[in-house]
């Protein structure tokens, strides 16, 4: 949910830069869009749909979303030169490299998953299983390679929303990178720019009337 | 008349022309950050 808040946010932020300026939203043109779809669909089916736990086995579920995160780093890479792609792309490769290095999934320490879970105390969980039906394995800190990169960090809002994530830096750079693209997207003279759509042609112009 | 109707036509074809590309943009972008991300919420 917090990636689609920062999604949300900046589509309103380049609506509004649009529309203050007069101007219509631009769009980029992404390259392979297709591989999005194709990446995006083992991890809507062990990740997003409602399956019984242990449906998929965690071997599985790990080579699905590595298999899937490189998918949609070549569509970054292809899409480098788009506004906000770099962030995007790099906040991919540091989720993918910790991934890949941890036996395929996000690590999380078994505190921080109690800080998630209050109800669970940290000694209830055991290494090596999945949190829940997330990208999650729990793994201790000590066993964690580049635990710099895994989701150590944390956000509660108020106690009424009742909503807490954990989050990694890779996870930052997404957000912000999906951010400054729709920002860009209403910034003056981008649909003129190399690589997005050509602004409208004038039909009936003045020009046509007099020629 | 004629004339101005054509124009009509051509205008609001390339506006749902360009809501749909703007739509699948943001689509493709939604896909891609859900895929690209693993931030872990309460409750799992």
């Amino acid at each position: 949910m917090i990636l689609l808040v920062a999604i949300i946010v900046g589509l309103l932020a380049g609506l509004i830069r649009a529309w203050a300026g007069g101007r219509q939203l631009a769009s980029p043109h992404f390259r392979l869009t297709g591989l999005v779809p194709a990446a995006f669909l083992p991890q809507l089916l062990a990740f997003y749909l409602p399956s019984p736990q242990g449906l998929w086995a965690n071997h599985s579920v790990a080579a699905g979303l590595v298999g899937s995160q490189i998918m949609l780093l070549v569509f970054a890479w292809y899409n480098r030169r788009q506004t906000g792609f770099l962030l995007l792309g790099l906040g991919l490769a540091l989720n993918l490299w910790v991934i890949a290095l941890n036996g395929g999934l996000m690590p999380i320490s078994p505190d921080m998953a109690s800080r998630l879970n209050p109800d669970i105390p940290t000694y209830a969980w055991e290494a090596g299983s999945r949190l829940g039906n997330s990208k999650d394995v729990i793994l201790p800190i000590a066993e964690t390679r580049f635990w710099s990169l895994s989701d150590r960090f944390f956000l509660a809002l108020p106690a009424w929303f009742s909503y807490r994530v954990a989050f990694s830096l890779g996870d930052i750079l997404i957000a912000a990178g999906a951010f400054w693209l729709l920002w860009a997207m209403g910034r003056q003279g981008s649909a003129a720019r190399a690589g997005w759509v050509r602004p409208q042609l004038a039909i009936g112009s003045q020009y046509n009337r007099t020629t | 008349m004629k004339g101005t109707l054509h124009n009509l036509s051509l205008r609001l074809g390339q506006v749902d022309q360009r809501h749909v590309r703007v739509g699948l943009v943001v689509l493709t972008l939604v896909l891609f950050v859900l895929g690209a991300g693993a931030p872990s919420a309460s409750g799992g």
